[in-house]
């Protein structure tokens, strides 16, 4: 989705328009993982598969985040942790570890997350945006949240994920 | 905007591919003659039937400004075609040719990037009122020298090129008067169209005709002849170059002609019409075997002939260009779609890989296999002239792009003022046209590059420096060992160190203290992101973006940039390029849990290594004594930081290694064995960092499906 999207979603919440604000248009679709409590989401039209944890070759000189490369159907893929790109501690894998394998821009990426969740939809009512204090450490890498119940979803800005220097 | 004409769009890349090649023809023609400063006759009459042909192909995909456009050009090259010496300015033409051939290309491109639907249709009646002007100028000299002529081409009753030249020829209408010939010609039943059929059919067979006139004689622009046509069939009367019998056979040969009948002959008076029935199958399904089928319309029968398969309709299509590129001999081309070549190339790949898994799998461990074997060395050869096929088929010369160049090294000549001498060597080496393709950017940066900062901006500067006045710019291109190297070098003023030095202190892009950069690292600071030492933006470069790109896109195929220059000597740009589908043997080791691939060609011999064979230089250096040669001792295992059980030199396995006339050992864990692999370049995600420059190439998928690291022994070694 892109940054006007979301900004219009937020702006018709706080619109005094009731008719505007009661428009609960269903914008799309994430599909969500955990990375230890947190729920996080990525939208899917970047998600190309889910595959288990498998062998990664090691690629030396690259940055920790960057566990190596694996073999996806005769592609070539890198792989990343997104524990330890988020700074937080890597523990070890377990059997519900998975790899989501990402493409934006021609780029192929997989991620390790915890486990994953579910695909649900995405209603404009839900979005609400980041704040805007960059302190936070994983903030950078979040394009927007989604509430629903208590529950708070980080959906990633995959571009940022995937192009940013970090 | 406008919109692509509903049934068109089949048509549309066919159009796409010829109009284009016509115009790099057109392009490469200018370049050539403007390069001689004169036109002869041959050139005059090829840009004309470039002009006329893309007018041709314009109007019938309904792109009525580019007809257009085309038309007012022809007209001008009419002017000059029948009147060589009028030319008085030759720039002026060339600046307006050239004007033409870029307006067509961008609406070309306008048009190829909204297919599916509308397109903005670009205004050019700023370039034709030039071209009106131009030939209104030209005609005027005309006038001066033979004034019947001009007076008929002046004429307003004859804007036409066609009509001009029958107004031209020598008014003697009456049929079989002298050597004229005329004929009768019907086309198939229901193939649509006869009017612009016919026009086509005009076209192929005027190069062969000194004299031609058709009825009805407005076929071009009045669909209404269509019935006409039908009905009464299309008269043609002409006087050939060479033999009637040469003309006729291309009107027999011409596509969609279902007979045709010799109305009236030079010698005898209207006798018995003698009527020549063709074939019943079209034409169309055999355009190879058709003789000379010259300017066969082929997107015409496309609609008509469903049977036609596409590669056939492609095989018209570079028919056409050859024809058009004035070559008569026959060619067999095809042109295909380059993601089928993708695809058959990665199949190749796969094939590779699985024949190793194959042939060197576990289960045949142990087992005395002599027919197995004996077959097992039969599938290797016939896969490895598989390969060698595929690679050549996708191999194209660089000539194409290095001509881009050149044309941007005229314009730019103009441009900025300086005299420039353009250089190729080499460009008839062929590489992967996807690697073609990605090094048209690069390049024209460098060029631009060169032309913009390196060569000096005043003549003085030059002849101080004891250098020609003229300033040269040379792209060389050669194969050497599996790779393509490509250098763009001027002879200018040369890269300042200094400068750079100030530059890159003040963009902060400094890694190291200063005193540690060597001249060579301080050249190749200009290759980093956000480095632009031009003080003024031009037109043409000095963005801060360019030299980073170059080198972003020129890793994007795999290969590396160095910047070799010289203060006051000049600057030289050196591409390295991979061949791609580069299948090498290589030799598999292991280090911890990784798999490295070693080439082959580079090992000269692996041993076990013995406690006196090592020495320790005063460094702690380790060294082995081979033979009375000492060689330093690479472990890769700390090269790479990878955690192995095997340190002790003599457990594991050394692999001496050579190249460039350097010798190192390797100390590997131990040897798997021998194996064909492909090479894959890294991920894109992965160009940030610096693997390649500690002494990897690339990755290649083994038998099992793992990933092997192969090593670029270059660059582990330098």
């Amino acid at each position: 989705m892109t940054n006007d999207v979301i900004k219009e979603a937020v702006a018709k919440q706080q619109s005094t328009d009731r008719k505007l604000s009661t428009d609960n248009s269903v914008l799309g679709k994430v599909m969500t993982f955990h990375i230890g409590d947190q729920i996080y989401g990525i939208e899917i039209q970047y998600v190309t598969e889910i595959i288990e944890m498998q062998h990664i070759t090691k690629v030396p000189h690259v940055p920790s985040y960057i566990k190596g490369i694996i073999n996806v159907r005769s592609k070539v893929v890198p792989i990343v942790d997104i524990r330890s790109r988020f700074g937080k501690e890597e523990i070890p894998y377990t059997s519900r570890t998975c790899i989501i394998i990402l493409s934006f821009n021609e780029l192929s990426v997989g991620i390790i997350v915890d486990s994953v969740a579910d695909v649900e939809d995405i209603h404009s009512h839900d979005i609400s945006a980041t704040p805007e204090n960059r302190s936070v450490n994983t903030n950078s890498f979040i394009q927007y949240m989604i509430r629903s119940g208590d529950d708070v979803k980080l959906i990633l800005d995959v571009a940022k994920l995937l192009d940013d220097e970090g | 905007m406008a919109k692509i004409e509903p049934g068109m769009e089949s048509m549309l890349d066919m159009y796409f591919y010829e109009t284009n090649s016509l115009l790099e023809q057109l392009d490469e023609i200018l370049l050539r003659t403007e390069q001689a400063n004169s036109f002869d006759s041959e050139d005059i009459k090829e840009i004309f039937r470039i002009m006329h042909t893309i007018k041709g192909s314009s109007a019938m995909m309904g792109f009525e400004n580019l007809s257009v456009l085309a038309h007012k050009a022809e007209d001008m090259f009419f002017v000059i075609r029948e009147n060589p010496d009028v030319i008085t300015d030759v720039s002026f033409v060339y600046d307006l040719v050239f004007q033409v051939s870029d307006s067509y290309k961008a609406q070309i491109e306008l048009i190829q990037n909204n297919i599916n639907g509308e397109y903005e249709q670009m205004d050019f009646s700023e370039l034709i009122n030039k071209l009106l002007k131009a030939r209104d100028a030209l005609v005027g000299e005309t006038k001066g020298d033979t004034p019947a002529q001009a007076e008929a081409i002046a004429s307003g009753a004859a804007p036409d090129p066609e009509a001009a030249a029958n107004g031209a020829a020598p008014a003697a209408p009456a049929p079989a008067a002298d050597n004229k010939t005329t004929v009768r010609v019907f086309f198939e039943d229901g193939c649509q169209m006869e009017n612009l059929r016919a026009f086509l059919l005009i076209n192929t067979i005027r190069d062969a005709c000194k004299e031609l006139e058709f009825e009805p004689a407005d076929v071009e622009n009045n669909p209404e002849t269509a019935k006409e046509i039908v009905d009464k069939g299309f008269l043609i009367t002409f006087v050939p170059h060479d033999s009637v019998d040469e003309v006729l056979k291309a009107i027999e040969s011409a596509l969609n002609v279902q007979s045709y009948e010799v109305v009236s002959t030079p010698a005898a008076a209207p006798a018995e019409p003698a009527k020549t029935e063709l074939p019943p199958e079209p034409k169309a399904a055999t355009p190879a075997a058709a003789p000379a089928p010259a300017a066969a319309p082929a997107p015409a029968p496309a609609q008509h002939a469903p049977a036609q398969t596409s590669v056939e309709k492609a095989q018209a299509a570079v028919e056409k260009a050859q024809a058009a590129a004035g070559g008569a001999q026959k060619q067999s081309l095809i042109s295909v779609n380059l993601a089928k070549l993708d695809a058959l190339h990665d199949i190749v790949g796969e094939i590779i890989t699985t024949e190793s898994m194959v042939i060197s799998n576990p289960d045949l461990d142990g087992l005395e296999l002599e027919s197995f074997n004996k077959a097992a060395r039969q599938l290797r050869k016939l896969t490895s002239e598989l390969q060698d096929t595929v690679m050549s088929i996708r191999m194209v010369p660089l000539a194409g792009v290095f001509q881009k160049m050149n044309r941007i090294v005229r314009d730019m000549k103009k441009k900025l003022n300086k005299d420039v001498e353009f250089v190729m060597e080499g460009e008839d080496t062929e590489v992967d046209k996807s690697i073609v393709d990605s090094l048209q950017d690069p390049l024209m940066h460098l060029v631009r590059n060169c032309m913009d900062h390196g060569i000096e901006e005043h003549v003085e500067e030059r002849t101080a420096e004891g250098k020609p006045a003229k300033g040269t710019l040379k792209l060389t291109a050669q194969n050497a060992s599996g790779e393509v190297i490509i250098t763009v070098s001027d002879d200018g003023a040369g890269i300042d160190p200094e400068k750079i030095m100030n530059k890159a202190r003040k963009q902060g892009i400094l890694t190291k203290p200063e005193s540690e950069y060597t001249e060579k690292e301080i050249q190749n600071l200009i290759l980093l992101p956000g480095f632009s030492t031009n003080e003024t933006v031009t037109e043409f470069s000095g963005r801060g973006v360019g030299m980073d790109v170059v080198k972003a896109n020129v890793e994007k195929c795999g290969g590396s940039i160095i910047v070799d220059s010289k203060k006051g000597e000049g600057t030289t740009f050196i591409i390295k390029i991979p061949l791609t589908l580069a299948i090498i043997d290589g030799m598999e080791i292991t280090v911890g849990d990784l798999v490295f691939t070693v080439p082959i060609s580079t090992i000269r011999e692996s041993f076990k290594a013995e406690s006196s064979q090592i020495l320790r230089d005063t460094k702690n250096n380790e060294m082995i004594m081979i033979r009375g040669v000492c060689y330093p001792i690479l472990r890769m295992h700390e090269k790479f930081a990878i955690d192995t059980e095997i340190t002790n030199l003599e457990d594991g396995i050394l692999l001496l290694v050579e190249t460039d006339n350097k010798s190192v050992c390797i100390f590997a864990d131990k040897l798997i064995g021998e194996q064909q692999v492909v090479v894959k370049p890294f991920p894109a995600y992965l160009n940030k960092y610096n693997i390649k420059g500690e002494g990897l190439s690339g990755c290649t998928i083994m038998g099992d499906g793992s990933i092997s690291l192969i090593i670029d022994t270059n660059t582990l070694i330098g």
